[in-house]
């Protein structure tokens, strides 16, 4: 499978030439385009959870308001939150995965092609899945997390639960397919000379994500298919007639939940670092150290879960132990904050948009980590938990952190995708309204929270000294969504009337910016040969890192005869033209991806007791998923 | 030079902003404010928190300074100097390594210290309560005084409050902001909670909230403390013990003695009719009516598309709503009235001296007859997804999805709410 790494010396050419039109992107296995594919979805699941979270604040604008009913408001604040977690944040991460990790390692795409047109698929068709539902009053309305026993039947006989475990077991299977794939594809397609150590930051953060997320996700598949057997063949894994313990859920949840939060947020991270040293004119300051403490808030994020569970009574002892677990992973978090300030530090600091969301990550990011020491006490946490104090915090993490940070990585990696810079002015306009309009939402959280406002409210009474602090938040949103409104216009217009970007528009060191933008489909013409972290900026610019010893071509031995020293590429040709093997266009992986969702859809049948649609609608999903996986494995792949 | 001035306005503006936050505070009310020091639980949770609030700051302004100092003075600037290429510095980066750490340490030892004095078992000679969670009420019982009552807790000041908190469906969550933190309701499970509220306290009033996302109303399951005097007390849960201080029985032979009108007997005429009489006015004792501060009086509007005449309730009959609106209403199917033959099942609030609370609903509306006659009219109405059903007839019940075809008219609710209002 994963050859087609290898250069020109294969001796069969692919058909796939430069295509357009709807059925190239349908059947399209080209990396680049499946990131965008993704861009363009999580772009648009990222409006309809902000539309959500609009409703959401309108109704809490005042006391007693009435916009919409208890019933709507609990269906949309746990698809606010769904939403943004798994079609919106994860996906905008896994676009850039998609789009950079080949390039910045030097590969011509990923090691699994189909398989990662399948994931794209997948998430697509649960995405609609867990979300069509809205539009009939019928959506998940437990929360994000679900918490047992309110999903169980007894207490949610309605369809709506049965969308939320299905849609998210459906996700799941595209999150831990594109997982595979990216770890192979890290670990076996890089560049001859690109070691570990020599890869960019980016690659580097998503590598430790992919690895988050297999070990995350299994345990979220447990605990959904403990659920999905409650409520569809009557087994009592949650029902607390039968003697349950519903702190099962909430632990195998959050031994997923809290990973995912360093699945949300290192990819952003990823980000900033290719950022901040770019318009510094510097290297990251302390590469290696940058690198361990991703590994370590990776493997310490495995051990903190219980800190979302200090008032569910589990004793001094573990109240402890996960306290100090969760002030541990502040330090290698607060490392990485010091280290971007000083890779900033005595360089020449650039302005520019990209450059301006990378450093409010930073200012913002910390305001959020301050506030999670806040809640890593767990006397504390109980006066904090379940208030708005939390959802102020984990919305500076998440929307200070991942969004300031994607983005940062949407403005800079615009020109290479596109060919075209975004318009400089309407970004500046889209950074301050958003950078406003985010602490105006969410910095009066804090105070709401602290003066005793628990969340998951649609109604409050007036007087509890909470009125002014939810107007502000309230109109702070409203300024988000002309933010938003201003980054929507930007992203579509400047496709076609943005200043054209060369190959390196910003001065950037990685190999992604040694080839036309937009890249052409076969990435790399000749594979470069990797002799530092820096290649480019030792290319154009040796003066600039002639100083720092693993700039210089080391032990390493180039083995690769076709590789040749990094250069610009700047021609642009077909691959047929070439002679690069590229692998073939296919609906197969899209076809595949159906099946699959028609096989779980068929359980919502079961609901109504309608045995033999349920059994029809899985039976054919289930047939297209296997006659699709065996045509898929039996077609070559180039 | 326009975008750095900006830039440079930003910290005046954010120093601006918070100190108009903190100005709001000292200004206006936060009846519900976590920073108080009233209870020893919360006391020790507060001084916690401004050790953490403390480090929190210095950490804050350290990072932002740094931020900003270094974005200002290393800009990009004609002819400044170029960026110098230093890529890494081991004695700094241990230092910003382990001055943190040090930080988290002097935050760490209090914690423990705070979880294990927290969490120890109350002391000997607590009051001990019973918190037993419903979608979408609360249930409190004091297991050693003999009283079941809801939504309404009384604790004595200057003495240890004992939660056993358990739930009879999904997980809820029990907080009282200005008395410490809260603790969740597990359902197969009890979880435990104390504090005392500080002995120079004062009789008060306090909010709590349901922090657990519970369902549909989920923010309609509220609770108010009353902390009182030990002498209040003591009248309360003396009275509270005493079964239904109105009995349909004694009253309906009462009203049969022409002189005497059921709802106004109060002098002693002999032993059949003692039982009628409220003796709740000299003995027990309810927080004042007139005391209550503004945030525990319930504001709920009531919802529209519920028509109730309130002229109605001046005809209502205690006696007929005790003999035959609370039985042909099927309350008695749900509520329990110590001393109401019958009366005993425990699936809603036991009512038995219900009109000593100040709200009904779980904290939703006021004790008073108009929300009564709506609340029995259509509860699920007035309140999502209340398992308490239509009880009026003809109306729709959103629950349900159907017509109540039996029930009760307006009038037979205006009886079942006169005999409410009479159970002091």
């Amino acid at each position: 499978m994963a050859t087609i790494a290898q250069p020109s010396h294969a001796t069969h050419v692919g058909a796939s030439a430069e295509q357009t039109g709807i059925w190239s992107w349908i059947t399209t296995v080209d990396h680049k385009r499946i990131g965008t594919l993704y861009l363009w979805t999580a772009l648009f699941f990222f409006l309809v959870g902000g539309l959500e979270a609009v409703m959401i604040r309108t109704q809490l604008m005042r006391p007693n308001m009435g916009f919409v009913s208890a019933d709507t408001y609990n269906q949309l604040f746990t698809m606010h939150g769904t939403t943004m977690v798994f079609l919106a944040v994860m996906p905008l991460s896994a676009a850039f995965f998609n789009y950079l990790i080949p390039l910045q390692i030097g590969a011509r795409d990923v090691a699994f092609p189909r398989l990662n047109a399948f994931s794209y698929w997948v998430y697509l068709f649960g995405g609609i899945f867990i979300t069509l539902p809205i539009l009939f009053q019928v959506a998940p309305d437990g929360g994000w997390f679900g918490y047992a026993p309110l999903t169980s039947n007894q207490f949610a006989p309605g369809p709506n639960i049965d969308f939320w475990v299905i849609g998210l077991q459906i996700l799941g299977v595209s999150s831990l397919a594109a997982a595979f794939n990216f770890i192979t594809t890290i670990i076996n397609m890089r560049a001859p000379g690109m070691s570990l150590m020599r890869m960019p930051m980016f690659t580097w953060m998503s590598f430790v994500v992919q690895f988050l997320l297999i070990l995350a996700f299994p345990p979220i598949t447990v605990a959904l298919f403990f659920l999905l057997m409650d409520r569809f063949f009557g087994t009592t894994f949650y029902a607390i007639a039968a003697g349950a313990d519903p702190l099962l859920w909430q632990h195998l949840f959050w031994v997923f939940g809290h990973p995912e939060v360093y699945i949300l947020i290192l990819p952003a991270f990823g980000l900033v670092s290719e950022v901040l040293p770019t318009f510094s004119k510097k290297p990251l300051f302390g590469y290696n150290v940058m690198v361990y403490s991703g590994i370590m808030i990776g493997f310490l994020g495995f051990g903190v879960w219980a800190h979302h569970m200090f008032a569910v009574g589990m004793g001094p002892v573990a109240d402890s132990i996960f306290s100090l677990m969760t002030m541990l992973i502040a330090v290698p978090t607060g490392v990485k904050i010091f280290n971007w300030i000083a890779t900033m530090w005595a360089g020449e600091v650039r302005f520019t948009v990209p450059m301006k969301f990378a450093i409010a990550l930073i200012g913002m990011f910390t305001i959020g980590g301050i506030s999670g020491v806040m809640h890593s006490s767990p006397p504390a946490d109980l006066q904090q938990t379940d208030t708005y104090f939390i959802v102020a915090h984990f919305h500076y993490v998440l929307f200070g952190g991942s969004i300031m940070g994607i983005f940062a990585g949407i403005y800079f990696y615009y020109p290479k995708m596109t060919g075209r810079f975004m318009n400089d002015g309407l970004g500046n306009l889209h950074f301050w309204l958003n950078f406003i309009g985010m602490n105006l939402t969410f910095f009066p959280m804090h105070f709401s929270g602290l003066y005793g406002m628990p969340r998951r409210i649609y109604q409050y009474d007036s007087g509890q000294g909470w009125d002014l602090f939810n107007m502000m938040s309230t109109y702070g949103t409203y300024l988000l969504v002309v933010a938003t409104a201003v980054f929507v216009w930007n992203f579509i217009r400047s496709r076609s009337t943005g200043a054209i970007a060369g190959n390196d528009p910003w001065g950037a060191a990685t190999l992604e910016w040694s080839i036309p933008s937009p890249p052409p489909e076969y990435n790399f013409a000749q594979i470069p040969e990797v002799t530092s972290r820096y290649p480019l900026w030792d290319l154009k610019d040796p003066k600039k890192t002639a100083g720092i010893d693993h700039s210089h071509a080391d032990a390493m031995t180039i083995t690769d005869a076709h590789a040749v020293p990094v250069h610009e590429e700047t021609e642009r040709h077909t691959a047929k033209e070439l002679g690069i093997p590229m692998p073939f266009s296919t609906a197969k992986p899209l076809f595949t991806a159906f099946g699959m969702c028609t096989m779980f859809s068929g359980l919502l049948f079961l609901r109504n007791d309608m045995f033999a649609v349920a059994m029809t609608v899985t039976l054919t999903g289930a047939a297209m998923l296997i006659g699709g996986l065996i045509s898929w494995f039996t077609a070559p792949l180039e | 030079m326009s975008k750095l001035r900006l830039r440079q306005a930003m910290p005046a503006l954010f120093t601006a902003a918070a100190l108009l936050m903190l100005s709001a505070c000292g200004q206006t009310e936060y009846p519900n404010s976590t920073f108080t020091r009233i209870t020893d639980f919360n006391t020790a949770i507060d001084s916690l928190w401004e050790r953490l609030l403390f480090w929190g700051t210095i950490v804050f302004v350290v990072v932002e300074a740094a931020l900003i100092f270094t974005i200002i003075k290393y800009r990009k600037r004609p002819g400044g100097p170029e960026a110098k290429q230093i890529h890494g510095n081991a004695v700094l980066e241990i230092t910003w390594t382990a001055i943190p750490a040090l930080i988290l340490v002097l935050i760490a030892v209090p914690t423990v210290k705070t979880i294990f004095q927290t969490q120890a078992p109350a002391p000997a000679g607590s009051i001990r309560i019973q918190v037993i969670g419903h979608q979408w009420w609360w249930e409190f019982r004091y297991p050693d005084l003999g009283i079941v009552t809801a939504n309404e807790v009384y604790v004595p000041i200057g003495k240890t409050a004992s939660f056993e908190l358990t739930t009879k469906d999904v997980l809820h969550s029990f907080w009282i902001p200005q008395m410490g933190g809260k603790r969740d309701l597990i359902t197969n499970k009890t979880n435990y909670m104390w504090f005392t509220p500080n002995a120079d306290l004062g009789t008060q009033a306090y909010n709590g909230f349901c922090t657990e996302y519970c369902g549909a109303s989920h923010a309609n399951m509220r609770i108010r403390l009353f902390a009182v005097q030990q002498d209040e007390f003591e009248r309360w849960a003396k009275h509270q013990a005493k079964p239904a201080v109105f009995n349909p029985k004694a009253a309906a032979m009462a009203a049969a003695a022409p002189a005497t009108p059921v709802r106004a007997a109060s002098n002693t005429q002999g032993g059949a009719v003692a039982a009628a009489e409220p003796a709740v006015d000299t003995s027990g004792y309810m927080f004042p009516a007139e005391k209550l501060p503004a945030h525990v009086i319930p504001q709920t509007p009531f919802p529209a598309g519920l028509e109730y005449d309130d002229a109605l309730l001046a005809g209502g009959d205690a006696t007929r709503g005790a003999t035959q609106g609370f039985l042909v209403g099927g309350c008695i199917g749900c509520h329990a009235i110590d001393g109401v033959p019958g009366a005993i099942s425990q699936t809603g609030p036991n009512l038995t001296h219900v009109a000593s609370r100040h709200t009904i609903a779980s904290g939703l509306y006021r004790m008073d007859g108009p929300s009564l006659a709506r609340w029995i009219k259509n509860a699920p109405h007035m309140k999502p997804g209340s398992l308490m059903w239509t009880i009026g007839r003809g109306e729709y019940d959103p629950v349900l999805k159907t017509t109540q075809k039996a029930g009760l008219d307006d009038r037979q609710i205006a009886d079942v709410v006169a005999y409410l209002l009479a159970l002091k």
